[in-house]
């Protein structure tokens, strides 16, 4: 399986951390996405006409959006991930692509320079956090830590990415005790990776010894 | 985790043992937030070069000049804290005032607001204080943490019997209505 990949880009990470967290191999090739804008190239229209990373190839498949990368690796290497019902996560998938919009709009506005209206993006996005944290405290009141149930499913791996970089954005996590929590629970999954921006969990490692 | 008192960014971890600490949110070293940072055992180590800090405050290792005893000038700034029915109180200032007695009472969920502590006081006809006990069904009683001028967060407490969703979903339209957005 071949992922067209640029290493900043959160639904690329998304595609990465499915994988890494379902021990399935990538080759990985690096696109120049900014500032070659690399993804618009000739040899990439070809293999996607939208011009968009993440592309995941497999055979003679070529997927272009992230949530059908998800439900592609999991449904062939680990169906649990596709959760008990497909009602449950289907609404959260959607819920990414908002959340892309907004915190993920304006993390490129404030780290890559994209054009936006900042100040309706960020709003927006603290709307969608709002929404995310009350219902992860209710899943919380019900036994359940993820966002469809006791065990994480795609629809976390889904919204983790551009939640978790929130403050690339402009956009604090610090008043979402909830979410924090959700993430760390995420960030302890077997098999985590990180991208810049988003840290393992150190306190699950041993510490270094010490030389003195 | 990060808290803010009154203005002031505070970090609040639990050591191994339980106990927890509160402390300015900034590394003495280059001023990284200590909230970033991880706790193993009984210290907590900054994120960014990973000095970590005793539970009295003082820095205990340097993992770069891992020979090297860190001199005793280089601390955190610590609060005093207390944990009283399952809260957490921080002083920013010496006190010999008690934390309030909250048994009896069960955490919900704590909630931003992007109104100051007064004006959230009021919204229940109240004067502002540490506690509101709004006088609900559920007991529902607010912990109020005073942010800045124009943030508060409301750490809910309610009867241990109470369903906490139909709480939390009633502090949710009451943050609706103090806000001023459209219910």
């Amino acid at each position: 399986m071949i992922l067209y990949d640029y290493v900043l880009s959160a639904s690329c990470y998304k595609v990465r951390l499915m994988a890494a967290l379902l021990g399935v191999r990538l080759e990985v090739k690096a696109v120049n996405f900014h500032p070659a804008r690399d993804h618009k190239s000739a040899e990439m229209l070809r293999l996607n006409p939208q011009g968009t990373l993440p592309v995941l190839v497999d055979g003679d498949l070529v997927l272009t959006q992230s949530a059908n990368m998800l439900r592609h690796l999991a449904r062939q290497n680990a169906p649990q991930w596709l959760g008990e019902a497909s009602g449950q996560i289907d609404p959260w998938l959607d819920f990414a692509g908002e959340l892309n919009a907004s915190l993920g709009m304006a993390r490129l506005h404030d780290v890559l320079g994209f054009d936006a209206d900042i100040v309706q993006v960020r709003r927006d996005g603290i709307r969608q956090l709002r929404k995310m944290e009350a219902h992860l405290a209710e899943q919380r009141f019900a036994g359940m830590g993820f966002l469809a149930g006791v065990a994480p499913t795609i629809a976390d791996i889904a919204c983790f990415p551009n939640t978790a970089l929130a403050p690339d954005g402009g956009v604090s996590l610090d008043p979402y005790p909830s979410i924090r929590l959700w993430m760390r629970a995420i960030r302890s999954v077997p098999g985590f990776v990180e991208m810049p921006g988003i840290h393992r969990l150190h306190e699950l490692a041993p510490a270094p010894e010490r030389s003195r | 985790m990060p808290g803010r008192i009154d203005g002031q960014d505070i970090a609040i971890w639990r050591g191994a043992s339980g106990q927890v600490h509160a402390w300015g949110d900034r590394c003495p070293h280059r001023g990284m937030r200590l909230s970033h940072g991880f706790v193993r055992g009984e210290t907590l180590a900054c994120i960014y070069h990973g000095w970590q800090y005793d539970a009295d405050g003082g820095c205990d290792h340097i993992p770069a000049h891992p020979n090297l005893v860190p001199p005793k000038t280089i601390c955190a700034t610590t609060y005093s804290c207390a944990e009283s029915d399952d809260v957490i109180w921080v002083a920013l200032r010496p006190t010999d005032e008690k934390c309030p007695s909250l048994a009896g009472l069960r955490g919900v969920r704590s909630l931003t607001i992007d109104a100051a502590a007064e004006q959230v006081a009021s919204h229940f006809g109240q004067a502002v204080n540490a506690i509101l006990r709004l006088g609900t069904a559920d007991n529902i009683t607010l912990a109020l943490q005073p942010m800045d001028a124009d943030h508060c967060t409301a750490h809910a407490l309610s009867d241990a019997r109470a369903d906490r969703t139909d709480v939390s979903r009633w502090l949710e339209h009451q943050r609706r209505v103090i806000e001023g957005q459209p219910a």
